[in-house]
């Protein structure tokens, strides 16, 4: 079977690949701990087991989404838009390999009225 | 294969940071190269339990987040800190005590995702059996990255009510972000409660594996952090049951 091919006995979950693209589109921002959390299945654990291991596989991915490769490539485009996933370099002809990396900014506290910052800093 | 660990406690003052020291040490007790990383950066503490003075800290986990060095030079060798002969390692990765650096991390923020790269290159970098990261109370960000990348998770908490629902929060999220192993360890249990009887109470309500159930200790208060309380007092109920956590940690 060539690379990237879909045959049709291949599991297709509509509603699934749906759900996952809204909830993906949903925000712009880098996709935080926090985001993860409240997905739903099974983009929540496919994305926690890939977070923890540090790589996936498009296979891989399509495979615990139930979707064709061709939908997995499309949710994983915009998971690279929001920085989760990025292209590793052993990607080869046959299988494209993915790194993971969660972000988040942590809040930066506003300044307090004795500005005690700038006092500390001096 | 090396494991990534987590000390969690929804509220502060449970023994997260006393606890993180001692598995560590009782870990590298058995041979394993043990990192142990400070991420409580508002209030950094476990330096203190590995007598890592001020003067001897060379680079903290903020220089890193600056970006002014590689993670595996904040790491600090503190194996002959112990006072007694390990077989392993010990490394600990102290976050900055001095009060214009946390001022200035609390103002600008960071990225949490800098601790997600820095986690993994420590370990491969200094070939870590073991990665034991001391938490700040509470869920935020880094809180939730820790747990995320986690392959194990320690829940400390309590017989008090406040901890009971806080700590019910901090399970119910470990759960979600799947993490493979949690355990819990209930501390400072007053004289007047029966252990076994707040351990199955706990293991009822949460649904996860109580370790150890440790009585409130006079011993422990008297250390009053100055030291690894395992390592001082080898035959004390205490250490008995963190020895049974070590020991299912690495199991
Ligand atoms: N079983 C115990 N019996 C008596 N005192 C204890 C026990 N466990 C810990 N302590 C004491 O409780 C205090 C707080 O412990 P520790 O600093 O480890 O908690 P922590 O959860 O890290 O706190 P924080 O949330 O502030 O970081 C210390 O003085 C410690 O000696
Ligand atoms: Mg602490």
């Amino acid at each position: 079977m060539p690379p990237g091919s879909s045959p049709k006995d291949e599991p297709v979950n509509q509603e699934q690949f749906e759900r996952a693209l809204l909830e993906i589109k949903a925000g712009k921002e880098d996709i935080r701990p926090s985001d993860v959390v409240i997905f739903s299945e099974p983009l929540r654990s496919t994305l926690n087991r890939a977070v923890r291991i540090g790589r996936i596989s498009l296979t891989e991915f399509a495979k615990e989404l139930e979707v064709e490769r061709e939908r997995a490539r499309e949710i994983v485009e915009l998971l690279i838009k929001r920085n989760l996933l990025r292209v590793s370099s052993f990607s080869n002809d046959k299988e494209t390999f993915y790194e993971t990396r969660l972000s988040a900014m942590t809040r930066p506290l506003g300044r307090p009225p004795s500005d005690i910052f700038k006092k500390l800093d001096d | 294969m090396s494991k990534i660990v987590s000390v969690h406690s929804f509220r502060g003052g449970t023994g997260k940071s006393n606890t993180t020291a001692n598995l560590a040490a009782l870990l590298a007790m058995g041979g394993a190269r043990v990192g142990v990383v400070d991420t409580d950066i508002q209030s950094p503490g476990i330096h203190i339990l590995f007598n890592l003075d001020e003067s001897e800290m060379v680079h903290s986990l903020n220089d890193y987040l600056w970006g002014k060095c590689g993670i595996k030079d904040t790491a600090h060798d503190v194996t002959g800190h112990l006072g007694t002969q390990v077989k392993g390692q010990v490394f600990l990765i102290p976050s900055s005590i001095k009060a214009g650096e946390i001022a200035r991390i609390l103002r600008e923020g960071y990225d949490v995702g800098l601790l997600n790269d820095g986690f993994r290159d420590v370990v491969t970098e200094l070939g870590l059996d073991y990665l034991l990261i001391d938490t700040h109370p509470g869920l935020n960000e880094e809180t939730l990255l820790s747990i995320a990348i986690s392959d194990v998770l320690v829940v400390i908490m309590r017989p008090d009510q406040q901890d009971y629902q806080g700590t019910a929060v901090t399970v119910d999220v470990a759960r979600k972000l799947d993490v493979p192993k949690m355990m819990m360890l209930v501390n400072k249990i007053p004289s007047a409660f029966d252990l076994d009887d707040v351990r199955a109470r706990v293991e009822q309500t949460y649904k996860v594996k109580v370790i150890a159930a440790l009585p409130h200790s006079d011993e422990m208060m008297t250390l009053a952090s100055s030291g690894i309380f395992s390592l001082k007092y080898p035959d004390s109920i205490v250490t008995k049951g963190l020895k049974a956590v070590a020991d299912e940690i690495s199991g």
